[in-house]
C-alpha cells in the first residue's frame, strides 16, 4: 500500500527498531541512501546496509539476514515485482520500498500489511482499481456447491426438478460466462498497466521530501537530491517536462538554503558549501576536461556534428572559428584557459550552436562550490559516480566499487570524487569510439522491426560495456547518432537492439532494449515484454537479474528458426495465470527466469548460443 | 667503575619507546646486586679497621663506596618502578587479559603485582555508578557520539547486539552500531571506522 504519510508511517516506526538497508547499484539510489543514512545517524537509528546489483543478490542477502530483522528497506528495487512471492518473508516481516521503477506491481499496490511503498501519488500511476484484477473466489465455489447438490437426483417430483435443474444450469453456464468475461478484461488491463516500463520521481528527491517535512534537511542532502535527479536526466529515464518540473522544486530549496550569499555583507566562508542554480552548457565534464575533448564526446554534440566523418570534423573546426576560439586554447584545460574567453563562454557557445541546429545547447542544472578550486556541476558528480560504480577493474568484486561509488558522494572524500572523473573521462572516451567505429563499418543492422548492433569480443573496452548502466548509455547514444548518420527515414524511428559479450568463459551476452528515438517521446519502454515472451518462446538460457527488466543475459550459439512458432502460441499464453482460490496476478509463471516487470531499459543476460534464435523470435513477436 | 651495570639497566628501559615492556632483565639485576653486596662487605671491613685502627685515610673510600651504593640502589629502584608504571598503563590499553609475549617479559612478582592492581582496579569499578559498576577503561577521550558508523571489512559472521538479537557481519556490508560493541572488533581489524 501506498505510504500518504511519511514522518508517521515510516521514519517513527523504523526509528526505535533495527532496519535492514538494500540499495540498488546505481547513482539515484546511492543519493537516497545517504540521506537517510544521515537522517539515522542524527537520530541514532540502528541499520544495516546491504548493496545489491540484481535479484540473485537480493534474494541471497534476504535469506541471510531474515533471521535478524523484521524491518526492511528497499531503495530503487523491489517494486515492480511480487516481492512477498519472490523473498517469501515471514508473517511479521515489513517492507518499506522507496524505488523510481514503474509501474508498480498491483500485488505490492494492494497489500495492506506487509509492503509499504513509499511513492508520491501524484506520480502518474494508473493503477487499476481493485476490483478489476481481484475477486473473492469462495463464493463462487459457493454457489457451484449449492447447485451440484441442487443437482442430486430424488424421483419425486420430477418435472418440477426439472424445470428447477434447467434454471440451474442456465445460472451456471450464464456465471461463468460472466467469470470468462471478467477475466478476460482483467487480463487486458494487466497488460496494458504492465505493457510499458517508465521511472517515476527519482528516490533521493523522495527522501529529501521526508527530511525537509521533518526539518532536518541540510545543504549537503540537497545537493544528493539534485545528484539524483541528474542521474535520471542523464540517463534518459524521465521527460523532459518532469525534469525541468523537478528542478523548479529543488531550485526553491536551493534559494532557501543558500540564500546568505547574495548578500553583500554577510557572506559565508569560502570554505562552505555553496549550491548555486546554473543555466550551464550540456557539454560533459567540460571544466574538469579541455572543451574540445568535451565537445568531440558528449553524445550531443557529437551526434550533431556527425564527429565520426570528416565532414562532421570539419565542422566542428567551424563551430570553433565561429566563435572565433582559437584552437590552441580550445585544447588545453579549462581551466588554463584565458580568463577573457571564459568570460562569455556560454552565451558564445549557445549562440554558435543555435546557428549550426543544436537548440537546446544549455540546460538548467545546479553547482556546488567549496573552498577555492572545487567546482563540479551535477552531472559532473553523476558520471564520476557512475564511472566508480561501474569500474571495470577486477582486484574489487562490485560491493568494493559500490562503497567506493558510495564514499566518493561525501565532501572529504574528494580524491575519489578525482578518481571517477578520471575514470569517467575514460567511459565517454571509449564510448565515442565503439560509436564512431560501429558507425563507419556499419554493424548497425536493420532486423525489420527493430536495429540490432553486436559488439564482439575484441572489441577495445568490451570490458567496460558488460555492466548494465555503461551499455545502456552506450545504446542510446548510439541509436541517437544512428539517427544522425542514416538518410533512411524509416530506420529513424526503429528501437535498438544491443549486444555486448559479458563472460567469454561462460559464454554470455548482454542485450539491451531502447525505444525509438522521438521528440516527444514519453521514455516508456516495451522491451522487458518483448525480452520475456521471446526468451520463453524459444527457452533460451536467460537470465533477467537486473532490476530493469531490459537487460538480459543469452548464450551464445545458435537459435534456431522452429522457435518462431514456439513464440506466437507463447504470447498468448505469457499473461495471466489465476491461482487457486485466490485471484492473484503471478508474474512468476509467466517465464521460467523472468519477472513480467517492465523497466524502461531493456537489459538482459543470455547464454550466447541461443542469441540467434533468441533475436528470431524478437523479430517474429514485434513485427 | 662502580655503577656501570645500573646505568646499563636504566638506560635500557629509557631505550624502550613509551608503552613497550622490554624483557625483565634478572641479570643484570643480579650483576648490580653483587656489585652492591660486594661494595658493602668492602665498606664494612673498612670501617671496622678505621673504627679500631684508627686509620681515617680509609674514611674518603668509605665515603666514595658508599655512594656508589647510594647510586646502585637509586638505579636498581627506578629501573624497578618505571616497569611497574608502564604495567600499570598496559592494564588500561589491553584489559585484564594481557597477550602472552608480554606475560613472559613480566617477572613472577610483577606478575602478581599486576594482579593485585587488577583486583583493586575491579573493585573500584563495582563500587561505582549504582548496582552494576562502571567500566572506565572505556572511552579514554570523550566520544563525539554514542553510534558510530562501521564498514566490515571481512566476512566475520554473527555478532551479538543489545537486545540478543544478532547482526551478520559480511564483507562491505554498513552498520551503525553502539560504539563500545564495536571498538573490541575495531581493533581486532574486522570492522572499519567510517568518517563521512
Amino acid at each position: 500500500m501506498f505510504v500518504s504519510d511519511f514522518r508517521k508511517e515510516f521514519y517513527e516506526v523504523v526509528q526505535s527498531q533495527r532496519v535492514l538497508l538494500f540499495v540498488a547499484s546505481d547513482v539515484d539510489a546511492l543519493c537516497a541512501c545517504k540521506i537517510l543514512q544521515a537522517l539515522f545517524q542524527c537520530d541514532h537509528v540502528q541499520y544495516t546496509l546491504v548493496p545489491v546489483a540484481g535479484w540473485q543478490e537480493l534474494e541471497t542477502a534476504f535469506l541471510e539476514h531474515k533471521a535478524q530483522f523484521r524491518y526492511f528497506i528497499l531503495i530503487n528495487c523491489g517494486a515492480n515485482v511480487d516481492l512477498l512471492d519472490i523473498l517469501q518473508p515471514d508473517e511479521d516481516t515489513i517492507f518499506f520500498v522507496c524505488d523510481t521503477h514503474r509501474p508498480v506491481n498491483v500485488v505490492n499496490v494492494y497489500n495492506d500489511t506487509q509492503i509499504k511503498l513509499l511513492i508520491k501519488q501524484d506520480d502518474d500511476l494508473e493503477v487499476p482499481a481493485y476490483d478489476d484484477i481481484f475477486r473473492d473466489d469462495e463464493e463462487d465455489e459457493e454457489h457451484l456447491g449449492n447447485d451440484s447438490d441442487g443437482s442430486e437426483p430424488s424421483g419425486s417430483e420430477p418435472s418440477e426438478k426439472r424445470t428447477r435443474l434447467e434454471e440451474e444450469i442456465v445460472e451456471q453456464t450464464r456465471r461463468r460466462r460472466q467469470r470468462r468475461e471478467w477475466e478476460a478484461r482483467r487480463r487486458d488491463i494487466l497488460f496494458d498497466y504492465e505493457q510499458y516500463e517508465y521511472h517515476g520521481t527519482s528516490s533521493a528527491m523522495v527522501m529529501f521530501d521526508l527530511a525537509w517535512m521533518m526539518s532536518k534537511d541540510l545543504n549537503d542532502m540537497l545537493w544528493w537530491a539534485i545528484v539524483g535527479l541528474t542521474d535520471q536526466w542523464v540517463q534518459d529515464k524521465i521527460t523532459q517536462m518532469k525534469y525541468v518540473t523537478d528542478v523548479g522544486i529543488l531550485q526553491r530549496h536551493v534559494s532557501r538554503h543558500n540564500h546568505r550569499n547574495e548578500d553583500e555583507e554577510n557572506t559565508l566562508s569560502v570554505d562552505c558549501t555553496r549550491v548555486s542554480f546554473e543555466y550551464d552548457l550540456r557539454l560533459a565534464l567540460y571544466q574538469h576536461w579541455s572543451l574540445h575533448d568535451s565537445l568531440c564526446n558528449t553524445s550531443y554534440t557529437a551526434a550533431r556534428f556527425k564527429l565520426w566523418s570528416v565532414h562532421g570534423q570539419k565542422r566542428l573546426q567551424e563551430f570553433l572559428a565561429d566563435m572565433g576560439l582559437p584552437l590552441k586554447q580550445v585544447k588545453q584545460k579549462f581551466q588554463s584557459m584565458d580568463i577573457s574567453l571564459k568570460e562569455n563562454l556560454r552565451e558564445m557557445i549557445e549562440e554558435s550552436a543555435t546557428k549550426f541546429g543544436m537548440k537546446d545547447m544549455r540546460v538548467q542544472t545546479f553547482s556546488i562550490h567549496f573552498g577555492f578550486k572545487h567546482k563540479f556541476l551535477a552531472s559532473d558528480v553523476v558520471f564520476a559516480t557512475m564511472s566508480l560504480l561501474e569500474n571495470p577493474e577486477k582486484d574489487g568484486s562490485g560491493t568494493d566499487h559500490f562503497i567506493q561509488a558510495l564514499d566518493s558522494l561525501s565532501r572529504s572524500n574528494l580524491d575519489k570524487l578525482y578518481l571517477g572523473l578520471e575514470l569517467a573521462k575514460k567511459q565517454l572516451r571509449a564510448t565515442q569510439q565503439t560509436i564512431a567505429s560501429c558507425l563507419c563499418t556499419n554493424l548497425v543492422i536493420s532486423q525489420g522491426p527493430f536495429l540490432y548492433c553486436s559488439l564482439t569480443e575484441g572489441t577495445p573496452d568490451a570490458a567496460l560495456f558488460s555492466k548494465p548502466v555503461s551499455l545502456n548509455l552506450l545504446s542510446r547514444h548510439l541509436l541517437k547518432s544512428f539517427v544522425y548518420s542514416t538518410k533512411n527515414r524509416r530506420c529513424k524511428l526503429l528501437p535498438l537492439v544491443m549486444a555486448a559479450p559479458l563472460n567469454a568463459e561462460q559464454g554470455t551476452v548482454t542485450m539491451v532494449g531502447i525505444p525509438p528515438e522521438t521528440d516527444s517521446s514519453d521514455r516508456k519502454n516495451f522491451f522487458g515484454r518483448a525480452f520475456e515472451k521471446a526468451a520463453a518462446s524459444t527457452s533460451s538460457r536467460t537470465l533477467h537479474n537486473h532490476f530493469d527488466f531490459s537487460d538480459h543475459c543469452l548464450r551464445r550459439p545458435s537459435l534456431s528458426s522452429r522457435c518462431r512458432s514456439c513464440l506466437q502460441a507463447g504470447s498468448s499464453q505469457a499473461q495471466s495465470r489465476p491461482g487457486p482460490g485466490w485471484c492473484r496476478f503471478t508474474p512468476r509463471a509467466v517465464a521460467p527466469a523472468g519477472r513480467s516487470c517492465l523497466r524502461c531499459v531493456r537489459v538482459m543476460e543470455l547464454k550466447a548460443e541461443d542469441r540467434s534464435k533468441f533475436l528470431d523470435a524478437l523479430v517474429s513477436l514485434l513485427s | 667503575m662502580f655503577c656501570e651495570k645500573a646505568m646499563e639497566l636504566v638506560r635500557e628501559l629509557h631505550r624502550a619507546p613509551e608503552g613497550q615492556l622490554p624483557a625483565f632483565n634478572e641479570d643484570g639485576l643480579r650483576q648490580v646486586l653483587e656489585e652492591m653486596k660486594a661494595l658493602y662487605e668492602q665498606n664494612q671491613s673498612d670501617v671496622n679497621e678505621a673504627k679500631s685502627g684508627g686509620r681515617s685515610d680509609l674514611i674518603p673510600t668509605i665515603k666514595f663506596r658508599h655512594c656508589s651504593l647510594l647510586r646502585n640502589r637509586r638505579c636498581t629502584v627506578a629501573y624497578l618502578y618505571d616497569r611497574l608504571l608502564r604495567i600499570r598503563a598496559l592494564r588500561w590499553e589491553y584489559g585484564s587479559v594481557l597477550p602472552n609475549a608480554l606475560r613472559f617479559h613480566m617477572s613472577a612478582e610483577e606478575m602478581e603485582w599486576f594482579n593485585h592492581y587488577k583486583k583493586s582496579l575491579a573493585t573500584y569499578m563495582r563500587s561505582l555508578g549504582g548496582d552494576e559498576g562502571l567500566d572506565i577503561t572505556q572511552d579514554m577521550k570523550p566520544p563525539k557520539s554514542l553510534y558510530i558508523e562501521v564498514r566490515c571489512l571481512k566476512d566475520y559472521g554473527e555478532f551479538e547486539v543489545d537486545d540478543g538479537t544478532s547482526i551478520l557481519l559480511k564483507k562491505n556490508s554498513q552498520h551503525f552500531l553502539p560504539r563500545w560493541k564495536c571498538e573490541q572488533l575495531i581493533r581486532q581489524g574486522v570492522l572499519e571506522h567510517v568518517l563521512s
